[in-house]
């Protein structure tokens, strides 16, 4: 009974979901729910499937093989064969490229989806002021897309997409032809509009900035499958694989492959833990944040010598890359700290590995 | 140390600043251009001239000389453009926007009539339909007890429909390249505002398109109003004239003034129209196109409306492109039009003289006007592909160089100026000007000489084009780059521009080498009796009713014209390695 109420309550659910294109596995075996009014980000790398995983939620593609429910109501069924039409879904799509069509204003773009949905001339021209009021673009309103500039073609875009006032909001890689600075302001926006909508975002992106500072739900994609799902503290705090405790965090944490040698496992000719934080295994890799690393000899810990690369000072700190050997290790010094490339370095582990994870990349349960 | 620099010669500096080059190609392209439009008005505003306004435009002659052939002229405009929207417009959307099985045969067999010259499909379609009206040989139809109604056989029908098969393909390229330009992005876009295909096509997909369509009606419009061959052969046999017919048979019966006049006239209607259609759309910011990322485009199912609609576009392709060539190629070696595929004998291409057939007139390959045409016709193709090319070349690089200055954009103009021009009426305005003595020059008349000067004039606009996008393979930064690792200009001639550049200048010789090839409309009025060119004498031929001869010829220019467009896709697709996706 518990479980019935879940799922009706569950704005997204996606079940098994799976995209094939010929023998290539786009989508594989996708399992989420979100519940009504989250925030979901879809991050990984290009080719992951997220944007593939997206389209069939807007209903642009069919899945190959499971279910995705809106609201409760299925939407896209693999096995039953049932789609609802992408109009049909309750959902806006922000595309990447805007998608403006050139031969309208920026008003009329915007009033499209509401004459298609045969809204009275009347609360058409109200909702349109609206969504120009809330973007802060009335002023172009009389504009073609090629008259403005790529900010106020965004705001364009998601305009049109808020204005029908649709259940749930998707975004493909919204803010990737932006430059740095306007992409932190979208970034605001685009929370703000979420607040102010209320609507079920879904979010593609592959900065991993971008999925931290804007998800209530990640999912961290990698090959067509779901590595992680969970909210992004969750994912920083217990990565479950490799892949994940790698791709997320700024600065990125550090992965030290070791061995087992008697009681001990050993980077090089390191004693870096005690056999035992590996269970049985004989090789392992060990999670270090950042922090975890020091400048520097410190008594009674593990010391890495390693050549300097790179320097780059953080908010009163400095992140100190160095090689040891040919693996990059990322530590934080105090205050400000350089060195000459190349120069001889010591790198101190303070305490115990964060995670350690199995040579398949699965995290070792503790 | 001496000084770095070394002082220049002040006129020396002065001449190499690059005014000389302008200027000359100013005044080449003012001689070529201006000059013999200029002379062909003048010629109108003598005393004979204005006698020749009157008698073409309000006088008891006028209706036959002017409004009846301008009607017809306006009719086969209007028809066509229409036409070939419908038709072109049709198998862009099929090929470009639908999950249409065999997309790029059907592709293939949209863009080949273009490169069949008009007369080639007008000449299969007499071989077809011609019937007992004016004696001589029966078509195939009527000699197998077929009767052709006039209609069908003669005049305005068949006329409209031959160009409709030859343009059809120029509008499906423009459109189909504009259809490729909507992305996807576009479609889906309106998918997820809900609406439905038709909506999606009316609202979305045809706004963006419509500056392609009015661009493909005009040019359609223009290209059948200065069509020349298809009414010459369909149409005048029962005296249905247009205004290039007219102003053909004015200059040929030596009423050149009246024939000026007509020549005026055309290229007002001609130019007007593409003159309109360029100012309804340019201009527009409604028009300019937002280009997203990725090309993608979004293809409809057709459901079970593939295969049938396939098969519509397979016969269209079909008709336009292989039952033409077979036909003519059939006719060529058969002995009676009424028995196409039996007792086929070579006598038409190789037989010796004195037989029955052919009145005892021999083979081709053995008729020595023949081979002489034959020679004419590829070294006037070979040498207005290089006089094109070079002086295309040198005004694109001026033009590029000087951008935004006044001799720029002169230049670009008066180098644009001959799109205007039905290239009939180009050839009368080189009759104004060339047709007699100019001081101690001798009269150019009928020689070589002119219609190298009136093709290079003709084809300046393709010229000016091609020779800009060769330069835009070479852009300044790849020559910049070659020129700081120390090369001279020798070297980056070598090494960097002349490889980038070849390809591009190849392909558009080519180009150029087939429109000359198959092209009639210039060189009916310019060339003498005595020494024609290929598409002539087919064109004689037919007229005389040797139409064996004449299907042979044209099947000759075909053959020429589709091996060379075949090696200029392959130097533009295959060659350029690193051009691969």
């Amino acid at each position: 009974m518990n479980a019935q109420s879940s799922v009706t309550t569950a704005a997204i659910e996606i079940r098994g979901l799976c995209k094939r294109f010929g023998r290539f596995t786009a989508v594989n075996n996708v399992n989420i729910v979100v519940p009504k009014g989250a925030f979901l980000v879809l991050v990984g790398p290009s080719g992951c499937g997220k944007s593939t995983l997206l389209r069939m939620l807007a209903g642009l593609e069919g899945p190959s093989e499971g279910e995705i429910r809106f609201m409760g109501r299925t939407m896209s069924s693999g096995a039953g064969g049932v789609i609802a039409d992408a109009g049909a879904r309750d959902a806006g799509l922000v595309f990447q490229s805007y998608a403006l069509w050139p031969h309208m204003t920026v008003a009329q773009n915007i009033e499209f989806p509401l004459k298609v949905a045969r809204w009275p001339r009347q609360r058409r021209a109200e909702r349109v002021a609206e969504v120009l009021r809330l973007l802060d673009i009335t002023a172009l309103a009389g504009r073609y897309p090629a008259e403005i500039s790529g900010g106020q073609q965004q705001r364009t875009a998601i305009a049109r997409t808020l204005a029908p006032q649709p259940s749930i909001l998707l975004f493909d890689e919204p803010l990737s032809n932006l430059d740095a600075k306007l992409r932190v302001e979208m970034r605001a926006e685009l929370m703000r509009i979420h607040r102010a909508t209320g609507a079920t975002s879904v979010y593609v992106t592959h900065d991993q900035v971008e999925a931290m500072t804007m998800a209530s739900h990640v999912a961290v994609l990698n090959e067509g499958r779901v590595e992680q799902f969970g909210p992004p503290i969750e994912l920083l705090r217990h990565p479950q694989t490799t892949f994940v405790a790698t791709f997320l965090g700024t600065p990125p944490a550090n992965l030290l492959p070791v061995v087992r040698r008697g009681a001990s496992l050993v980077l090089g000719d390191v004693s870096i833990a005690p056999a035992s934080v590996a269970g049985e295994l004989t090789e392992a890799r060990l999670l270090y944040r950042p922090q975890q690393v020091a400048i520097g000899r410190v008594d009674g810990r593990p010391v890495l010598p390693a050549r300097f690369a790179e320097a780059a000072p953080i908010a009163g700190q400095t992140m100190v890359t160095a090689m040891v050997g040919d693996l990059r290790v990322t530590g934080i010094a105090d205050g400000y700290f350089t060195a000459e490339p190349g120069a001889p370095l010591e790198l101190s582990l303070i305490g115990d590995p964060d995670a350690v994870f199995a040579t398949n990349g699965e995290r070792l349960a503790r | 140390m001496t000084s770095l620099s070394v002082p220049m010669p002040r006129r020396s500096r002065w001449l190499r600043s690059g005014v000389l080059m302008p200027a000359f190609l100013l005044a080449l392209v003012s001689l070529l251009v201006i000059a013999p439009l200029g002379r062909i008005l003048f010629a109108t505003l003598t005393p004979e001239g204005m006698d020749a306004w009157t008698a073409v435009l309000a006088s008891r002659l006028s209706e036959n000389l002017f409004w009846k052939p301008l009607l017809n002229t306006m009719l086969l405009g209007l028809g066509v453009a229409t036409g070939c929207l419908l038709i072109g417009g049709f198998l862009a959307w099929l090929v470009v926007l639908t999950d249409v099985p065999g997309r790029n045969l059907l592709n293939l067999m949209s863009t080949l009539p273009y490169m069949i010259p008009s007369f080639a499909a007008a000449l299969a379609w007499g071989t077809l339909f011609r019937n007992a009206r004016l004696g001589g040989s029966l078509g195939f139809f009527e000699a197998n007890g077929i009767p052709i109604p006039d209609w069908l056989a003669w005049g305005l029908v068949p006329t409209l429909i031959v160009l409709i098969a030859h343009y059809y393909s120029l509008a499906y390229t423009i459109i189909a390249a504009a259809l490729s330009s909507v992305g996807a992005d576009l479609v889906e876009a309106g998918q997820m505002a809900g609406a439905k295909r038709a909506r999606i096509f009316f609202s979305i997909i045809l706004p963006v398109v419509t500056p392609a369509l009015v661009a493909a009606s005009s040019l359609t419009f223009a290209g059948a109003v200065s069509n020349f061959a298809a009414p010459a052969l369909l149409g005048l046999p029962v005296r249905m004239q247009t205004l290039s017919t007219r102003l053909f048979g004015m200059i040929e019966t030596g009423q050149n003034e009246r024939g000026y006049v007509i020549a005026l006239l055309l290229i007002a209607v001609s130019a007007s129209l593409l003159f309109l259609s360029d100012r309804l759309v340019s201009g527009r910011r409604a028009f300019t196109t937002v280009t997203g990322k990725g090309g993608r485009t979004k293809r409809f199912a057709l459901g079970p409306w593939r295969w049938p609609l396939f098969a519509v576009a397979f016969l269209l392709g079909c008709l336009t492109t292989v039952v033409p060539v077979l036909v003519l190629a059939a006719s060529s070696l058969a002995p009676q039009s009424g028995a196409l595929f039996s007792n086929w004998t070579l006598h038409f291409w190789i037989g010796e003289g004195g037989g029955q057939i052919a009145q005892g007139q021999a083979g081709l390959f053995r008729n020595p006007v023949l081979l002489e045409a034959l020679w004419t016709t590829l070294r006037l193709g070979l040498v207005v592909a290089f006089t094109t090319m070079l002086l295309g070349l040198a005004l694109a690089w001026v033009i590029v160089q000087r951008k935004g200055t006044l001799i720029a954009n002169l230049l670009s103009q008066i180098a644009f100026l001959p799109l205007l021009v039905p290239s009939i009426a180009f050839a009368a305005a080189y009759i104004a000007l060339f047709g007699a003595p100019i001081g101690p020059l001798p009269s150019l008349y009928g020689t070589f000489a002119l219609l190298v000067l009136a093709a290079t004039a003709h084809t300046l606009p393709f010229a000016v084009q091609s020779g800009r996008s060769v330069l835009g393979q070479v852009s300044a930064d790849l020559d910049e780059s070659a020129r700081l690792t120390g090369a001279g200009i020798f070297t980056r001639m070598a090494f960097i521009i002349f490889p980038l550049a070849v390809r591009g200048l190849m392909a558009g010789a080519i180009l150029v080498f087939v429109k000359m090839v198959r092209d009639l409309s210039l060189v009916v009025l310019l060339f003498s009796a005595s020494s024609p060119v290929l598409s002539m004498v087919a064109y004689r031929y037919a007229s005389e009713g040797f139409m064996q001869f004449a299907n042979a010829i044209t099947l000759l220019i075909l053959v020429m014209c589709l091996g060379a467009s075949v090696a200029a896709h392959l130097l533009q697709t295959r060659v350029q390695k690193w051009k691969q996706p």
